[in-house]
């Protein structure tokens, strides 16, 4: 039977002290469906709930033409729906409908996407069948199962969120118990399976997500078998701004993001396809075959330059 | 008559599972009520060394602990091969297999009590693909010790009339391709669960999630050996079964047998990842299909050379492997004929029957080689499938006695609708059409277990009251059977509806019935149930017609009342019943079913049989994405067969979820593997289509009346998910050039043939 | 374990629970209320969708320690007076069900969603039901249901 504590602390700052005072063995909760997930397949087993719900500050939306401020416990669905969002961020609306089903997405944050859990076939398994394969090196076991004993965990990143946000050039605030910062949100991601996301200090809480980037064009495409509820196989979104600068990010093929950021004219179309797949590590660990996906990168790449020139 | 036969009836449970009130087995509670858990092998092929249940026995609130052991005689659905047992007993045979279980207090006690179960294992070689059953292995290797010649091979079915491979080879034209299809899963949404309660008298009573109570009837009586007549089985309120509640599983006896330990009601209910496991699905299945036609295109022979993977166990895999090749001989006329099917045993969770049982991955093969002889002779494949067509009131070359057949309107049906003639070969690349038939049996004509009795008995009661109540063993399982029983006696007694009431699949109540499989029930209980009403139209027209001195042959039903049609008679219903209960009060008839003696004399001559056949002609329309190979199915045509639709919603209801089901194996389910371990045993891996991926459906239903059926009807639940791969199939075909002969047809695998070039 | 007060279907019940009781052990397993359906357990399937403050959610991802001092609606509370609701009343009458496992999930997703959406398009309602996992009927009949439903709402 579990003996964990729950807490519903009413003020960002409530919650971060609770962080703080439970700083090995909390998560912070905001729509829990991912966690929820986790949860039930015995991935995770935490002992300190901090529920965000009740904290209204999180749940601020302000759009001015140019710029954007959400609160991470904002909903997808809200996101999805909000007028401003469609006209000034489409590609965000877009992305933020391309995830789950309608339902979840109601329950599902923005904070929530920003950290949701990579993934892996081998991993996203039932705590019977993980013990029958020998576990693996995120969850209790010594090697990586895809790579057959790498000791390397390549688990993917599979937000819809992140990359549309990484290329509207967003930033993140974080607060800690010693004060409140600011980092790009690309900062955030950790190209390794176990460590996923950079440690935020002390109590940290992601707040807010801000942009100010006014993309002229923009391209998003998600690949899946079906028209919902599918993780992503591969996520590509990419803008370019008034000042010509092209940012590409792609997600799903690799442990973190991965984003490229130049000139339009100071790149070639083999060129960016190059630098993207260079920094994908993408491994056979998603239920659409590794060489696919991989082709899939320069389609999607392709698709999205064709578009924009 | 035709009051409520033939008009769209809403189901009479409908109201019920709007407001949550239907009760499904899981939602039964019994008081000091037990859970079960199970513990599964995580080997998928070992010998088990040893068994220590003595922690998990200690935990707090174990009741009981079993094992392999404990219920050791082995069973199956098809009583000639009876090769599984409730638990594993000296060996493990796939990932997933119930080596133990445990009764706990609540379900989080039994779960961590299963856990506690400690089972040494030696591994020894797994077969995890059919190509590795079919060669020798040594004779302490194989998966079952019955199998012959070293090998892991369960079953060979084959037939051949008029030497098929020399009319191939003499053909003028001929294709031979090789297919290979993915195992798929019925996914019912509401998971496999059993509540078991020993009584007082030591009788038993087992609430289960069947489609076959009698089966399960039989063989808990036999693993349990408790005498028949002290089991009760009942099938509550059920989630859908396609064939994947068939068979009696071990989940069943082993709650019974826990409820016998414990003398308490014990409840099992299996999670989704369980179900998954439990599997029985359709067979993965790969096959060469080799058909010639000649210069006209008149299909000149057939032969095929199929393996079938049956995993760990039987199931009804003998009845697949017939299937597979029987059940090729229509809806073409085909003179010379051949197949030989292989299943095999695997180290995977088991195969079995599943929506078009055996007959779906030929019927792809079939009506994909068929498009490809059309385009070589010339011919528009509609006009091709056309000509070939088998007749009515004929016979095929193996002796399936055709009887109704409305293949030729179903296909006209759709190729107008569809604007055919129009369209196809000339749509922009990237979209397309295509066309393929079906057909498929009304109940097997033999029953798996063989005795005198017949196929169904149903009894029909009028009380004092005026209602009826329809006494049958038949499952309903979302199809609607229980409607349909209401119906025909709403129908033969000219009363409303809801006088009419059910009690079902319950075998202390209800009279035998083989089950809801092989898409019987329509005809056979339909006619079994018409039988006893019309007796109970006759006892009553023999009692009023006595005491009111009318003819009784000039009595008519119909609008609640009972009536001659000079007005010299003019009953109310309950006035009527009143005079037929003098001097006996209630009383029940009975009737029957049992299939005329039909088929060949030859060995393997009744797989096959069947009383009638539905037919169906479906025309797809996909759309094709070059960049990443994406399928977009935009909508289907279909048109079927079911000789007279008793209730058109439910027909159409059904030919509605074939398509969905078929469309499902064809573009995104697959059981897939990693060493024998299940790796996609949710629903979020296991694709099933959902709203924004399911076609526009054109939906027509054909009747051809056929002469023995129940108001002239056959089948309509499995017939219509047979043409709906392959149609797609061929859509793609026309759509950008590629004839794709791997299930599921996943954009990777698109993508590979398109850079292949297509235009085979 | 935590008391929490629950709203559910218009009474109020307290009740100890763990921080990781889901909605819908609450539901079915202590209170008996089976009409919400446990189809897959794990957020993929929406026959255990139930309403929350009026918001459709999955309750076998919801900790029942989220819902303290909530309302709860469940299929056990659709329909006023013994009287249906249109979607009921027209996945019934129109085919828009054939197992009925799925049937309570359907409901708690569609009837939110058409007092959001009271004109709303077949595509409109092919999406809000995206989530509703159904074996049996195709969606075709649930569709066209919820559609219909949408019109006997209109008009009253």
């Amino acid at each position: 039977m579990s003996t964990s504590s729950y807490f519903l602390p009413g003020t960002i700052d409530e919650a971060v002290s609770l962080a703080k005072a439970h700083p090995n063995d909390h998560v912070f909760y905001a729509g829990g469906t991912d966690i929820q997930l986790h949860v039930k397949q015995r991935l995770i087993k935490p002992n300190t709930i901090i529920d965000l719900t009740a904290i209204e500050s999180l749940k601020s939306v302000s759009i001015q033409k140019k710029n954007m401020k959400l609160g991470t416990m904002v909903t997808l669905d809200q996101i999805v729906k909000n007028p401003d969002i469609q006209k000034f961020y489409p590609i965000l609306a877009e992305a933020a409908k391309s995830i789950a089903t309608p339902v979840i997405r109601k329950s599902a944050t923005l904070g929530g996407n920003l950290k949701v859990s990579n993934r892996c076939s081998f991993y996203n398994q039932s705590f019977d069948w993980r013990q029958s394969v020998g576990s693996c090196l995120k969850d209790t076991g010594d090697i990586c199962q895809v790579t057959g004993g790498l000791n390397h965990c390549y688990s993917r990143n599979v937000s819809d969120l992140v990359p549309a946000l990484i290329a509207l050039n967003a930033r993140i605030m974080v607060q800690t118990s010693t004060g409140i910062n600011e980092m790009p949100l690309i900062d955030l991601y950790v190209p390794d399976g176990l460590i996923v996301h950079t440690p935020l200090g002390v109590g940290g809480i992601i707040t807010e997500i801000f942009t100010s980037d006014e993309p002229s064009k923009w391209w998003f495409k998600k690949l899946r078998l079906r028209k919902s509820l599918d993780f992503t196989s591969l996520t590509v979104a990419a803008t370019v701004n008034k000042k010509d600068v092209l940012r590409v990010c792609v997600n799903g093929v690799s442990m973190a993001p991965v984003l490229v950021e130049t000139g339009i004219n100071d790149v070639t179309l083999e060129g960016l396809i190059l630098q993207v797949k260079r920094a994908c590590k993408t491994v056979d660990n998603d239920y659409m075959p590794l060489k696919y996906r991989r082709e899939m990168i320069s389609a999607f790449i392709t698709d999205c330059w064709n578009t924009f020139h | 008559m035709g009051r409520v036969i033939g008009k769209p009836t809403p189901l009479i449970d409908a109201v019920q599972k709007v407001t949550g009130k239907a009760m499904y087995t899981d939602d039964f509670k019994f008081p000091n009520m037990v859970y079960v858990g199970l513990h599964r092998s995580p080997h998928a092929h070992a010998k088990i060394m040893s068994i220590d249940t003595s922690v998990a026995a200690a935990h707090p609130g174990i009741k009981a602990v079993i094992t392999g052991k404990d219920i050791p005689i082995a069973f199956g659905v098809l009583p000639i091969s009876p090769d599984e047992t409730a638990m594993a007993v000296d060996k493990v045979r796939y990932v997933g297999e119930i080596v133990a279980a445990v009764a706990g207090e609540t379900p989080e006690a039994a779960r961590a009590g299963a856990d506690l179960i400690r089972v040494s294992y030696k591994p020894i070689k797994n077969f995890i693909t059919p190509d590795e059953s079919l060669v020798e292995c040594s004779e302490d290797e194989k998966i079952h010790q019955h199998t012959k010649n070293s090998k892991n091979i369960h079953k060979i079915a084959d037939l051949s009339f008029n030497d098929p491979k020399d009319g191939i080879a003499s053909s003028s034209f001929t294709r031979s391709v090789d297919f290979k299809f993915a195992g798929v899963t019925h996914a019912f949404t509401e998971p496999h669960s059993t509540i078991a309660v020993w009584n007082g008298d030591e009788s038993l009573l087992v609430i289960t999630a069947t489609q076959v109570p009698h089966y399960l009837h039989r063989t808990l009586s036999k693993v349990l050996d408790i005498p028949l007549h002290k089991i009760q089985v009942k099938k509550p309120a059920l989630g859908g079964g396609f064939g994947g509640k068939s068979d009696p599983f071990p989940h069943e006896m082993i709650a019974s047998k826990l409820a016998i330990l414990t003398n308490r009601p014990v409840k099992c209910t299996l999670t989704r990842e369980e179900v998954f496991l439990t599997n029985h699905g359709r067979h993965p299945t790969e096959m060469t299909m080799s058909v010639g036609c000649d210069v006209a295109g008149k299909i000149t022979a057939l032969d095929t050379d199929i393996v079938i993977d049956g995993g760990a166990y039987g199931s009804f895999g003998v009845v697949t492997s017939y299937y597979n090749g029987v059940l090729l001989q229509g809806p073409y006329k085909i003179d010379r004929f051949g197949f030989i099917t292989r299943r095999v045993y695997t180290n995977k969770p088991q195969s079995g029957a599943m929506r078009g049982h055996g007959a779906v991955n030929p019927r792809y093969a079939v009506e994909v080689v068929l498009d490809m002889l059309a385009h070589d002779v010339g011919m528009d494949p509609c006009d091709f499938r056309q000509q070939n067509f088998l007749s009515e009131n004929t016979k095929t070359v193996g002796e399936l006695r055709i009887t109704s057949n409305g293949i030729r309107e179903c296909l006209e049906t759709v190729r107008r609708k569809s604007g055919w003639d129009d369209r196809y070969g000339k749509l922009p690349n990237g979209h397309g059409l295509g066309v393929a038939c079906g057909f498929f049996i009304s109940g097997s004509a033999l029953p798996i277990i063989w005795n005198r009795y017949p196929q169904t008995v149903v009894h029909a009661k009028l009380d004092f009251d005026g209602r009826i109540v329809m006494f049958s063993g038949a499952s309903d399982i979302g199809q609607g059977s229980d409607t349909m029983l209401v119906q025909i006696a709403a129908e033969e007694l000219g009363i409303s509806m809801s006088r009419v009431q059910v009690e079902v699949a319950d075998t202390k109540l209800t009279p035998v019935d083989l089950g809801s499989y092989s898409s019987r029930v329509t005809f056979m209980v339909g006619n079994a149930a018409k039988q006893a009403v019309d007796k109970i139209r006759h006892q009553i027209a023999a009692s009023v017609g006595n005491e009111k001195s009318v003819p009784r042959e000039a009595i008519q039903f119909a609008d609640e009342r009972v009536f001659t049609d000079d007005g010299k008679l003019n009953l109310t219903w309950d006035e009527a019943v009143d005079i037929a209960m003098a001097g006996r009060g209630a009383f029940v008839e009975s009737g029957f079913y049992i299939s005329p003696k039909l088929g060949g004399k030859f060995k393997g001559s009744g797989a096959g049989l069947s009383p009638a056949y539905s037919f169906g002609a479906f025309i797809a329309e996909v759309k094709v994405d070059p960049m990443t190979g994406q399928v977009s199915v935009i909508k289907v045509w279909s048109a079927h067969d079911c000789g007279k639709a008793l209730n058109p919603l439910s027909v159409e209801g059904q030919i509605e979820g074939s398509i969905h089901m078929g469309l499902g194996q064809v573009v995104s389910e697959d059981m897939r593997y990693h060493n024998g371990r299940l790796l996609n045993a949710n629903f979020w891996d296991y694709r099933i289509p959902m709203t924004l991926d399911t076609p526009e459906m054109d939906v027509t239903i054909i009747e051809s009346n056929d002469g023995e059926g129940p108001y002239g009807a056959k089948e309509a639940g499995e017939g219509p998910i047979h043409p709906v791969l392959p149609a797609i199939g061929n859509a793609i075909y026309d759509a950008v050039g590629i004839r794709m002969t791997e299930l599921p047809i996943t954009p990777d695998k698109v993508l590979t043939e398109l850079r292949k070039g297509g235009q085979q | 374990m935590q008391k929490v007060k629950l709203h559910i279907n218009g009474f109020t019940r307290t009740l100890l629970v763990n921080a990781h009781e889901t909605l819908l052990d609450t539901l079915r397993e202590r209170l008996n209320l089976t009409g919400t359906k446990r189809g897959c357990d794990q957020g993929s399937c929406g026959s255990c969708t139930v309403l929350l403050d009026g918001t459709p959610v999955l309750s076998c991802i919801t900790p029942t320690i989220r819902c303290d001092g909530r309302k709860i609606l469940t299929i056990e509370g659709i329909g006023v007076n013994g009287h249906l609701h249109p979607v009921q009343e027209r996945l019934a009458s129109d085919g828009g069900l054939q197992c009925g496992f799925c049937t309570p999930g359907v409901v708690m997703t569609a009837v939110p969603f058409l007092q959001e959406n009271p004109d709303a398009t077949d595509d409109d309602i092919k999406e809000a039901l995206s989530g509703n996992l159904c074996r049996c009927t195709g969606y075709k009949k649930i569709i066209e249901a919820v559609r219909h439903a949408a019109e006997d709402l209109r008009h009253g």
